[in-house]
């Protein structure tokens, strides 16, 4: 049995029917084409699957779709609206933080509710906060350099 | 020059960080259809029966395939593999039937209503264990298996390759030798860890024509393989790999691509999708073989090393297609960057039943390393002689002999130990500010060459466009190495136009040129120069219109800013858009036509080594060297290795894009890291007890050292702009470092990765 | 995953009824960090999941009129880290739930689910049990309270019957300042399940000590603590108390450390938290 839902999807209202045994990851991937977010162990190791549930980081392999009633959902599509790049992107890019690509999503985003809720990160608190996200190509040195260099930009 | 060594933005970036970039996961068509993989519970048995009937009549099934639908065998240097077992499995987690179905869900029902009817064999379960007269045979019928003919199996054993090196005389050395010692070492079985899994799609349209989208690294081995197999006419197949989350060898050759084919052949023109699982890929897609080396060492008092005798048996898995050719490398290698009079070295490929052994970042070197570089420590030790005084002694020069008897021109191996020994402050010692902390340094050597038969291809298309932009075809693959930039890199140092103006298309084999393999560390030279060449074609046909047009002779002509332009009167130019299609001539007729720049390369000059002895002068196509010091802390109580320095310096012959390389080795190091103090696939009776996240750790961002990454620049005579590869050779040395600090600081030995907390404290309660 | 029936109440009494009425086939969905890959891993396959996040409630954490510190059970493990009361009390607990897990698991994961899992590893179990927590509890009749060292029966096993809720944790009023440490080790330092982790901490002359992973269940060392009991914290003193502890557990062997290991972790664990409170206690004295 299908259940309806209403939630905010990168800032547009949607009401959706689902199944309650459908994860999030697979409602945005499959329903929304969002497929940004990757699944890379479907147990919440890995991070590939990150997207922002009000504001907060989540793995969107470890929450249910019809749990999403009534909240805001971001994902890294919803992060650049129009083709403009969010200056973490920017970031990214010019720091060489990604390789292959497929954690970067996940990445930006965890980085970008952290950025969100504490303007002046130290490195260790960058560090620790995108722990849950693992990248086996960077060796993480350049991710860590594109966070903080828009610490730094903050500050000027 | 203007493009070739800047720190040029990836041409990847905006795709990769908008999420837009679709993976083959990613990819979704009407009326997709999806499989799932009926696996084998037992490591080595014969199939009695497989019964489908049930399955079958699940509803939404299509349809199922088993084995003994397509018995062809395939492999890239030995084919010795089908893709569904046939008669018998060999590894648990071995393939026996797929099932097509609508929805993923119900494919997975219907694998669990597949009876399957087995008699269990008894089991090889370490290469060495494989290698005893009585030992099962994996493949009994080995003697009927196809081979490249560099490769030495045995029948009637499990030994899938016999690599044999014989040079100088192995008894007199020994006899000359003041001090002769032997040490043995383990390397366990690891993954490859992509962040993306394994995923693949096929389709088949009434036509015939079959097209597979895979996750990667070599669509035209995929599609010779799959040729093979299934026997598909190379023009009526194509394979696409879109875009590749990750390979480190994982996704070379073939893997699941096999599976999906047979099943979208008798689907009416439906595509057919299979993604692995995290498990999957932990236990069913390519692992890291395990490695167990003996290595015999003679040295003189003065630090002078005289006789090697090296045994590498590896633990090479069901199927060594792939893995053959890892004996090889390693055999030829099996001396390590020294040069070395006398040596004798046996590299075995030995058939368990394991998991795949095949390629995986280092291909082999990372294993011997571990092995060679700690030996190393261990003879200056016994000798009273410094570490780096005895790689300054016997370690490569130019002029030097490797084990092969390849005479070095080139080679900056040294300049890289006097840089490390330089960055990581190697003479000094630093205290921990912790009672209960000890810290220490290490350092050790890698190298490796592109590990690939002698005569591998690659070519280039370049297609000026009528405004002068560019379309750069090749079938080199970025998987995430950063290919398409360093590429596009050496497009524009040649025709003068930057990177924004050129549009590079990769990994189609319907629509881009042919290229061998996306491994080995070959693609900035190999396709790099077949890139080179394409564009200097291309500009010749440029130069060869435009002296026509302006008068002057091309000698004196160059490109600069998407002009042709005169060396000597800067104001006569004529732009590279207005020849893109040829050139008209003032009676308004017109000759040559668009300007298309084609590209062949093949490493020049790389011949068989002699079959007997191993022996060869130019086994490869070059060889890359260099150094790692670490920095370790190690808390005696718990046996927690902390790495908090690293210091690399490689010759690369060009650094072709700054901060790219730089990600290349800060990569490198980690995983290297990982596999020192980490990672390990826990193998019980053949089973994998650790194929997930939770217990196969992986280093995370704690994990990371401070690093410091150098290079030489000593240019590689055949690389375009002097450029070798780097990709694997700079995660050789991490282990070993790190080995050897552990040594330094608390004065034990870790013979077997990896170096946990828990054998570090069980050493120093010893 | 199967597919279920989803119910998601307002109230306990409303939760309940729906997991009394499906009895054994109905499972409480909290953070859903394990729920949801034990589901999709077919390990359990509940026919109702009862969702008790809009349940009022549960979501907070304060002070009662006791001076008690009441966690709610869907407070997630990052609001608690992060909670100031939490903090300025009972910091060993704020980092316990922090060592939890990712960010991104902790933004979803609870302490309460943490310990219904009573899984032997339980982080913040060992926090828990030193302070001699209350496990809040809602059934058919009506609010008990369990002590936290009655809950955990067995590896995965609790002694909640069906149809019971937890509907948070209470943390007793201490009148003394509470001097703890919690410790993990881990093969990893972040992101991984502890091989061993434990709680030890100082209330008064009282001193307590709990470990994670040494035994089917997270467990008190009383021995070890009446052994201690009344004693200065020599060396003498300390060394002899890690052979008492040695004697009071029981780790096992498996993929992730060994049994000998698991001793030596055991020993360092509590060495290392008496010597900070050794050393906590004569800043204090000097202070």
């Amino acid at each position: 049995m299908k259940y309806k839902i209403n939630f905010n999807l990168n800032n547009e209202e949607i009401e959706h029917y689902i199944d309650p045994n459908r994860t999030l990851l697979n409602m945005i991937r499959e329903d929304f084409d969002l497929t940004g977010a990757k699944e890379g162990c479907g147990a919440g190791e890995c991070g590939a699957c990150t997207v922002l549930l009000d504001g907060k980081p989540v793995n969107a392999c470890l929450v249910l779709a019809i749990e999403v009633e009534g909240k805001d959902i971001l994902t890294v599509e919803g992060l650049s609206p129009g083709n403009k790049l969010d200056e973490l992107q920017i970031s990214f890019i010019e720091n060489a933080a990604l390789q292959c690509g497929y954690c970067t999503p996940g990445m930006v985003m965890t980085a970008k509710a952290l950025l969100k809720e504490n303007n002046n990160p130290t490195e260790e608190e960058v560090k620790e906060a995108l722990s849950g996200n693992l990248c086996r190509c960077t060796g993480y040195k350049k991710i860590i350099k594109a966070v903080m260099d828009i610490v730094e930009k903050g500050k000027h | 020059m203007e493009f070739v060594g800047k720190s040029v933005n990836r041409v990847d970036g905006i795709k990769k960080v908008t999420g837009s970039l679709k993976y083959v996961d990613d990819i979704k068509m009407h009326g997709m259809l999806y499989a799932a993989v009926k696996r084998s519970i037992y490591p080595h048995a014969k199939i009695i029966n497989i019964d489908i009937t049930k399955a079958k009549k699940l509803k939404g099934v299509v349809d199922i395939v088993i084995g003994k639908d397509f018995p062809k065998r395939v492999g890239l240097y030995l084919e010795d593999k089908t893709f569904l077992a046939v008669d018998k499995v060999r590894y648990r987690g071995e393939g026996v039937a797929a099932v097509v179905a609508k929805t993923e869900e119900l494919a997975h029902k219907a694998v669990d209503l597949i009876e399957v009817e087995y008699e269990e064999l008894p089991a090889v379960t370490s290469g060495v264990e494989g290698l005893k007269e009585d030992a099962p045979l994996v493949h009994p019928d080995l003697d009927k298996y196809k081979w490249a003919p560099i490769f030495f199996p045995k029948e009637g054993t499990n030994i899938s390759n016999h690599y044999k090196l014989r040079k100088g005389n192995i008894d007199k050395g020994f006899e000359n030798a003041d001090i002769v010692i032997e040490n043995d070492f383990y390397i366990p079985h690891v993954q490859h860890v992509p962040i993306e899994n394994h995923s693949a799609i096929a389709k088949m349209d009434a036509e015939g024509f079959l097209t597979v989208w895979a996750s990667c690294q070599s669509p035209f081995a995929v599609r010779q393989a799959l040729s093979v197999a299934f026997d598909i006419p190379l023009n009526k197949l194509r394979v696409i790999s879109p875009a590749v989350g990750g390979g480190f060898g994982g996704k070379a050759g073939t893997t699941l691509e096999g599976i999906v084919i047979p099943l979208a052949m008798r689907t009416n023109g439906k595509p057919v999708k299979l993604t692995y699982s995290r498990e999957d890929e932990f236990v069913n897609s390519f692992v890291r073989q395990g490695l167990h080396a003996r290595i015999k060492t003679g040295a003189k008092k003065d630090g002078k090393i005289v006789a090697v005798k090296n045994e590498f048996i590896w633990d090479g898995g069901a199927y060594t297609e792939y893995g053959v050719n890892i004996a090889k490398a390693a055999g030829y290698a099996s001396t390590g960057p020294y040069d070395i009079e006398n040596v004798h070295s046996d590299s075995i490929c030995v058939y368990t039943n394991h998991p795949v052994g095949g390629p995986f970042r280092g291909f082999g070197m990372c294993e011997i390393h571990f092995a060679i570089e700690q030996n190393m420590d261990i003879v200056a030790d016994k000798l009273n002689i410094d570490k780096v005084k005895i790689r300054k002694i016997n370690g490569l020069k130019p002029g030097g002999v490797t084990a092969t008897g390849e005479q070095l021109d080139v080679c900056g191996l040294q300049e890289c130990l006097d840089e490390v020994v330089k960055d990581i402050e190697y003479y000094k010692k630093e205290e921990s500010n912790e009672p209960n902390k000890v810290r220490a340094k290490g350092i050790a050597f890698g190298f490796k060459a592109p590990s690939m038969p002698n005569n591998v291809a690659s070519s280039a298309i370049i297609k000026i466009n009528e405004d002068g932009t560019l379309h750069l075809l090749t079938s080199a693959q970025d998987i995430g190495q950063g290919s398409d930039t360093v590429l596009t890199q050496i497009a524009s140092e040649i025709l003068s136009i930057p990177p924004e103006k050129i549009t590079i298309k990769t990994g189609d084999t319907d629509h881009t040129p042919y290229e061998w393999q996306t491994v080995a560390s070959r693609i900035t030279y190999c396709a790099g120069n077949a890139i080179k060449l394409a564009c200097e074609d291309a500009k010749n046909q440029l130069l060869e219109l435009a002296q026509i047009k302006l008068g002057i002779y091309k000698r004196d002509l160059e490109l600069k800013d998407g002009n042709i332009v005169s060396k000597i009167y800067p104001d006569k130019k004529v732009s590279i858009s207005e020849l893109s299609l040829g050139l008209s001539m003032p009676d308004g007729s017109g000759i040559h036509g668009p300007i298309i720049g084609r590209g062949s390369f093949i490493p020049p000059n790389i011949r068989d080594a002699d079959k007997l002895t191993g022996l060869g002068d130019k086994p490869v196509a070059f060889w890359t060297f260099g150094c790692q010091g670490v920095e370790i802390e190690v808390d005696i109580e718990t046996g927690k290795i902390k790495v908090l320095n690293v210091a690399s310096c490689f010759d690369v012959g060009k650094v072709i894009n700054p901060k790219l390389i730089e990600g290349q080795v800060e990569g490198a190091i980690v995983q290297g890291l990982g596999t020192a103090l980490f990672e390990e696939l826990i193998l019980k009776d053949g089973k994998v007890l650790n194929p997930n996240f939770v217990d196969y750790k992986i280093p995370t961002f704690d994990d990371m050292p401070k690093m410091i990454i150098k290079f030489v620049e000593n240019a590689e005579e055949t690389g375009p702009f002097g450029a070798r590869g780097i990709g694997e050779p700079s995660m050789v040395p991490a282990a070993p470092a790190i080995a050897n600090a552990v040594y330094n600081a608390l004065g034990i030995r870790i013979n077997s990765l990896p170096i946990t907390s828990e054998k570090i404290l069980k050493a120093l309660k010893k | 995953m199967k597919n279920f029936q989803y119910f998601k109440p307002k109230s306990l009494k409303e939760a309940s009824e729906i997991l009394s009425k499906h009895k054994g086939k109905a499972h409480i969905l909290n953070g859903g960090t394990d729920l949801i890959i034990r589901m999709r891993d077919r390990i359990i396959e509940p026919e109702v999941v009862v969702d008790i996040k809009e349940i009022d409630e549960l979501n907070s954490i304060h002070l009662n009129k006791h001076g008690e510190l009441i966690i709610g059970a869907c407070v997630n493990l990052n609001d608690i880290a992060h909670n100031k009361i939490v903090d300025e009390n009972y910091d060993f607990l704020s980092k316990a739930a922090h060592m939890v897990g990712s960010s991104q698991v902790r933004n979803r994961a609870t302490m309460v689910g943490n310990i219904c899992n009573a899984s032997p590893l339980a982080d913040t179990a060992t926090p828990l049990l030193a302070l001699d927590a209350k496990v809040l509890v809602y059934g058919a009749e009506g609010k008990k309270e369990i002590s936290i060292h009655d809950f955990f029966i067995w590896v995965r096993k609790t002694c909640l019957k069906i149809g019971e809720i937890v509907i948070g944790i209470k943390i007793p009023s201490y009148s003394n300042d509470i001097l703890g440490d919690f410790q993990k080790i881990s093969r990893r330092k972040m992101v991984d399940l502890s091989t061993v982790c434990g709680t030890v901490l100082k209330n008064g002359d009282d001193i307590r000590i709990a470990l994670g992973a040494v035994s089917p269940t997270p467990i008190r060392l009383r021995k070890t603590e009446g052994f201690i009991k009344g004693k200065e914290l020599t060396e003498e003193v300390i060394k002899k108390a890690l052979e008492v502890a040695v004697s009071e557990i029981s780790p096992i062997d498996d993929i992730r450390a060994s049994k000998e290991y698991r001793i030596n972790m055991t020993k360092v664990i509590i060495k290392r938290g008496l010597k900070k409170i050794r050393q906590k206690n004569l800043a204090l004295a000097e202070g």
